[in-house]
């Protein structure tokens, strides 16, 4: 059998096959190297050096920053959630239903859901302490001006956010307004009683 | 052999080129991939599945899912839209007349041409979709300048492709969707649909159990294969179990029996309901259709 096989195949040609050199066509290399030039091309324009954060149809960081959505309802209403949460959820609760003895409801809360915006936006701005009455229930706390740190558009953002979530239908509170309360009742001011807050129109 | 060195030579740098590329460079550019968070939003993302859910996407795997199914949604483009919410005093048509003097001063031929071309056919009614656009920075500048009172507008951000018009999602897939995938079950074929969203698109996890039982019960042309070994046909014991299969005369089993699902089914659809790729990340953004959450 294998004796077959050698004469069919191996005697016609008994001398062990060589390797030569010869040079690569000078073609080869040229259509290398041209299209290293142009996967380099493309490769620095549409991946910005391998950033984590980039895919079609982006082709660099400038171009994704410019797509973040920055305007609009949506993006109101998400970073008052952001700033809700940060500052105000720990008492409140990102329910907005507030901790028993802790920090009042503002779901469906008669504080909340003002016609205006004024005597809302004080609470924040100023604090509030003593008796207080929500949704029927008593309350005898006090809160610190917890939004006087924040700045202008996230207070309004997030006013905008208590007031238009978990069933609460009130209208929006712009930076402009925020602002021009907080340049009313200067820095550090003290902080607010139940009957104070009645005495500013809503 | 004359040039064994040679050879050897070749073959590792050919092989370490391809190592580079196929597994150095992926790992250096998303290796390191980690939590990240929804857009304008504190919620992290992804969502850690529930242990049952991890369970399923092995099941998954064993099944062959992938083999018909992608979990991947590719997008070709990206577009600003902007919309008109409110015309305030403004009747339609002094409205026309005033964007059309404020085109003239900007100076922004191209757009403002097809803009006009909008507005011609525009019979006045809210909300419109005034400009559609790859370019953001013009349409940033055209809502800044049709902001005067009374007139309000949206900037929306909105994916394009063909497979976002077929409705597998607002977005493409990131690698941040398959945070917890091990192994990330990609696919590359499409005898059926996507389902990088199918629990978006199909939450009802009695539709699901059904669907695996006998696709035809609830898609009559389906060509997919049925999975009846994911369940259990058994008599029916002192009352109907509540989990039964609700099967219609066609497929269900012999008097008397019932159909529940196994450990395993209700594993592969907590799997199949926990695919929801539908929020607007850093990488891929776009508006989100609801505005209040
Ligand atoms: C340290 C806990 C705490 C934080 C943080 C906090 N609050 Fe309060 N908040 C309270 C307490 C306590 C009261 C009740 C005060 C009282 O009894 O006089 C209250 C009352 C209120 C009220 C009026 C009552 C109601 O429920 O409608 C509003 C409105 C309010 N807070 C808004 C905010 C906003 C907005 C923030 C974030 C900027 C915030 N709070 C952060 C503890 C807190
Ligand atoms: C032989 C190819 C094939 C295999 C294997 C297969 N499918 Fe399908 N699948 C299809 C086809 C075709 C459709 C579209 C018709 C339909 O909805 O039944 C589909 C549809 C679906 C749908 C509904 C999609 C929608 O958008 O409504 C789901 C969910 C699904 N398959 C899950 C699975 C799971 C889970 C497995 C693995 C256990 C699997 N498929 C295996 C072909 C397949």
């Amino acid at each position: 059998m294998s004796d077959d096989i050698s004469k069919r195949c191996c005697l016609a040609n008994e001398s062990e096959p060589t390797v030569t050199r010869s040079t690569v066509p000078m073609w080869i290399i040229v259509v290398t190297l041209v299209l290293l030039f142009f996967g380099g091309l493309y490769f620095d324009s549409h991946g910005d050096w391998g950033n984590q954060k980039l895919y079609k149809p982006f082709t660099s960081a400038e171009q994704l920053e410019t797509f973040q959505p920055k305007s609009g309802a949506a993006a109101v209403m998400a970073q008052g959630r952001a700033s809700y949460e940060t500052v105000c959820g720990i008492c409140h609760g990102s329910d907005g239903m507030g901790k028993p003895g802790q920090a009042p409801a503002l779901a469906g809360s008669e504080w909340v859901t003002t016609k205006g915006v004024n005597r809302l936006a004080h609470i924040p701005l100023a604090g509030i302490s003593g008796p207080l009455q929500v949704k029927g229930q008593n309350w005898n706390l006090a809160m610190a001006a917890m939004g006087a740190a924040l700045p202008d558009e996230n207070l309004a953002a997030a006013l905008t956010y208590i007031r238009s979530s978990w069933g609460n239908q009130a209208g929006e509170v712009t930076a402009d307004e925020v602002r021009n309360i907080r340049a009313a009742i200067g820095n550090s001011p003290p902080m607010l009683s139940r009957e104070q807050l009645l005495a500013l129109p809503e | 052999m004359k040039n064994g060195i040679a050879i050897v030579f070749a073959a590792v740098v050919a092989l370490g080129a391809s190592w580079c590329g196929l597994v150095l460079a992926p790992t250096l550019q998303l290796g390191g991939a980690k939590l990240t968070t929804v857009l304008n939003s504190p919620d992290t993302y992804p969502l850690q599945r529930t242990g049952e859910a991890s369970l399923g996407l092995q099941i998954y795997r064993a099944n062959g899912c992938a083999a018909c199914h992608t979990e991947q949604v590719r997008q070709d483009g990206i577009q600003a839209e902007l919309m008109l919410t409110a015309l305030g005093n403004y009747q339609p048509e002094d409205f026309k007349a005033f964007t059309e003097s404020l085109f003239v001063q900007q100076a922004l031929e191209p757009v403002t041409n097809a803009l006009a071309i909008n507005l011609k056919g525009w019979n006045g009614s809210l909300p419109f979709v005034f400009l559609t656009t790859s370019d953001k920075e013009i349409a940033d500048k055209i809502n800044q300048s049709i902001n005067v009172p009374g007139v309000k507008s949206e900037l929306r951000i909105v994916a394009t492709g063909a497979d976002l018009a077929r409705g597998w999602g607002p977005r493409r897939s990131v690698a941040a969707d398959y945070l917890y995938d091990q192994p990330v079950q990609l696919g590359r074929l499409r005898a059926g649909p996507d389902l990088a969203n199918i629990g978006v698109r199909q939450p009802d996890a009695n539709w699901q159990l059904l669907h695996l039982y006998a696709p035809k019960a609830v898609v009559p042309n389906s060509t997919m294969p049925s999975f009846k070994y994911l369940f259990a046909v058994r008599k029916i014991g002192a009352a109907l179990a509540p989990e039964a299969l609700k099967l219609n005369a066609e497929f269900a089993p012999a008097a008397g029996y019932e159909v529940v699902p196994t450990a395993a089914a209700k594993e592969l659809v907590a799997y199949l309901l926990s695919l929801r790729a539908n929020v607007p990340l850093y990488e891929a953004p776009f508006t989100p259709v609801t505005t209040k959450p």
